[in-house]
């Protein structure tokens, strides 16, 4: 049997320096909405509010650009506004005790309408906004690693963002379990009561947890609006911040765990696009993809944890 | 007698604090907005006035309002179906979609009588969203993924799933991405052609309303009245008691989301039907949404869903009428309405109602369902 073919198919759609770059840019933010997810399941809320804080980012990333002729002003002008519907959501559903999923959802609609009707006042365009003067984050080219042939191609040359996302890992996981902070949080989502008579102010843990995660989010959104091509579309976020909760799902909640799930995603998505190019379908089904991907991976995956589950009790069971 | 009097009193007071909180969340979000339109540099006073006259005016603003509101009665009350079984059912937008397009198919390839085609395809969006409810309903009762990122989901899916069926197997003309027109064994009248022009000039309210009206009684006496109806607020309120009580969990609540899926679905064919009559790929989003928004609004329950849709449609008419005549985006509307729900949602923040003597008793300016397990 000749299995050349599978290589062949693997190499043209997968291992390629294009593909590879691609699922790392399409992963980045997948990744950031992942840990927007994280940090706040860590503390033991639902935050389904991620959808809405990317639209808030993606907009107010391209307003500070425009406005101050700067994406690093893009870049703060987002996460300011982060910061604020974090805090509001926070204030909201953790203060004023609104319900954390109808806030959830009510945000997420507010985000969508507020951002369609910004765009129409702001810039008196409906659907899309781009224009020159809208600066984009430069590639940034690292010495030295980008003259290695394959590594260099592979790991040099994304947008700032990219970068940040990797690094934010790297420091969710310190974070989490090398700071005291951390151990509060983990403590917090994982028994309230008990971290409260530990004399952890589970509130502030918490109001903490959904600013961060608000800034996580805007992140995402100005890499959709800034990252690549310098515009605003309505819905820009396209499920993204679900599609994060869906990631850190998988993940297990641990910072690596998402990122890994996330270049799962940066692949189906490069895969699409390649698919794309070939006409090979319509590209309607392309599109599907991700959110196919999403629904067949969370099946298997609570399928396996459910076998797994019963397999322990059987053990348990026989011990017994 | 006096006993009679003092639960009476008692009701008027609950009522009358829940009203409280509820104006003044409509307070704060008016005032919200208008700060919004100061900034935009319009007159907050004279846009809102506008926004009234454009729903409530006249005749053609009335219907306007009822056409708007129509749809999103049917997706308030399935919104509302499911939270009271406690599901957030946030796909509601995708089996809207998907119940306008099985409508819309059976509608123009099936050639019947009227009295056999008509039912048939409102049975066909009832099932078609029906259907889109189902794979969420599954693997949220069999394997406890939750349905919000899943719905979420299956919305994007049907969006995408209907472009292509609007760009390449049910393509009417080249020119345009839409389904050939229904037959018209299968339109709900409009009232401008049952009355030859006379009633409702330059509005496409059609009779569609009464079946939504229909489906807010049926679902009214069905919580009321019926045991499957206590049973689906029972599994809301809390799996481990109904299952005690002795509820078939599985059939109630898969039963309860589907039946909301169904209803969204017959919304969709209903404004097909009675709208549009041909699918335009992507018509109209955000039915759903609203019709999310509107239950949230009405406090989860049948009346008080029903009540919020008319509102929402009401303020669509008369935003769209501003959209013309002020250039004001009709999404001001929608953030409004998102605002009305923060400030309602914040039970914390309205605490000083509740210390005011004569309202003390009724707790909850808002009902949420706190105990759900997601």
């Amino acid at each position: 049997m000749d299995f050349s073919w599978i290589l062949d198919i693997l190499q043209r759609y997968v291992f390629n320096i294009a593909n590879l770059q691609g699922m790392l840019r399409l992963a980045t933010p997948v990744v950031l909405a992942g840990l927007c997810a994280l940090i706040t399941s860590r503390a033991g809320i639902l935050n389904i509010a991620g959808e809405g804080m990317i639209l808030f980012g993606a907009w107010f990333g391209v307003a500070g650009s425009y406005f101050f002729r700067s994406a690093w002003m893009g870049l703060l002008a987002a996460m300011l506004s982060g910061l604020v519907v974090g805090g509001l959501f926070a204030l909201f559903s953790l203060k004023f005790r609104a319900h954390i999923i109808i806030m959830g959802i009510a945000i997420n609609i507010f985000a969508n309408s507020a951002t369609i009707f910004l765009t129409r006042e702001v810039f008196g365009v409906a659907g899309a906004f781009s224009d020159p003067n809208i600066a984009g984050l430069p590639p940034i080219e690292i010495p030295i690693l980008k003259d290695i042939p394959v590594l260099g191609p592979l790991l040099s040359g994304y947008t700032f963002i990219v970068y940040l996302a990797w690094i934010l890992v790297a420091l969710t996981y310190v974070f989490l379990y090398r700071t005291p902070w951390g151990l509060h949080l983990r403590a917090v989502g994982e028994n309230p009561q008990a971290a409260e008579t530990l004399g952890i102010n589970v509130q502030r843990v918490r109001f903490g947890a959904v600013m961060a995660s608000g800034v996580f989010a805007s992140l995402a959104g100005v890499y959709l609006s800034l990252g690549h091509l310098q515009m605003f579309t309505e819905q820009m976020a396209a499920g993204r911040g679900f599609i994060g909760m869906a990631v850190n799902t998988f993940g297990g909640g641990e910072p690596v765990g998402v990122f890994l799930s996330s270049l799962l995603f940066g692949i189906v998505e490069t895969i699409g696009w390649r698919l794309q190019g070939e006409r090979i379908m319509p590209v309607y089904f392309i599109s599907m993809l991700p959110y196919l991907a999403t629904l067949a991976a969370l099946t298997i995956f609570t399928l396996r944890k459910q076998q797994a589950k019963k397999a322990a009790l059987e053990r348990a069971a026989r011990e017994a | 007698m006096r006993e009679k009097l003092r639960t009476i009193t008692q009701l008027l007071r609950n009522a009358f604090g829940r009203s409280i909180g509820i104006l003044l969340s409509i307070l704060a979000a008016v005032m919200v907005g208008s700060i919004i339109m100061l900034i935009e540099g319009q007159n907050p006073l004279e846009i809102y006035w506008l926004l009234i006259k454009g729903a409530l005016g006249s005749q053609r603003g009335l219907l306007i309002s009822l056409q708007r509101a129509t749809p999103l009665i049917f997706t308030a009350i399935a919104s509302t179906l499911a939270f009271r079984t406690g599901v957030f059912n946030v796909g509601v937008e995708g089996q809207f979609f998907i119940g306008a397009i099985c409508g819309a198919f059976v509608g123009y390839a099936v050639k019947l009588p009227m009295l056999i085609h008509l039912p048939l395809t409102l049975a066909a969006g009832f099932f078609g969203g029906a259907l889109w409810a189902f794979f969420p309903t599954i693997m949220r009762q069999k394997l406890g993924v939750s349905e919000i990122i899943t719905t979420i989901m299956t919305n994007y899916i049907a969006t995408f799933l209907i472009s292509y069926l609007t760009n390449y197997p049910l393509r009417h003309t080249p020119t345009t991405p839409e389904t050939p027109p229904v037959q018209p064994t299968a339109q709900l009248a409009q009232f401008v052609e049952l009355s030859e022009g006379t009633f409702g000039k330059g509005t496409q309210a059609h009779v569609g309303i009464f079946i939504a009206l229909l489906v807010v009684i049926v679902m009214y006496i069905i919580f009321k009245r019926t045991r499957i109806g206590y049973e689906w607020r029972m599994v809301g309120l809390s799996f481990p008691f109904s299952e005690f009580g002795g509820i078939n969990l599985d059939r109630t609540f898969i039963g309860g989301m589907l039946v909301s899926g169904g209803i969204a679905g017959l919304g969709g064919a209903v404004e097909i039907l009675g709208v549009w009559r041909e699918y335009k790929d992507l018509f109209a989003a955000g039915f759903g949404f609203r019709g999310n928004l509107a239950a949230l609004l009405g406090g989860q329950n049948v009346i008080g869903s029903t009540i919020a849709a008319l509102f929402y449609g009401g303020m669509e008419a008369g935003a769209l009428g501003l959209e013309w005549s002020a250039g004001v985006p009709r999404q001001l509307i929608d953030i409004v309405v998102g605002l009305i729900i923060f400030f309602m949602a914040a039970e914390g923040m309205w605490a000083f109602v509740r210390r005011i003597k004569w309202v003390r008793g009724s707790r909850a300016v808002h009902r949420t369902t706190e105990d759900l397990e997601v």
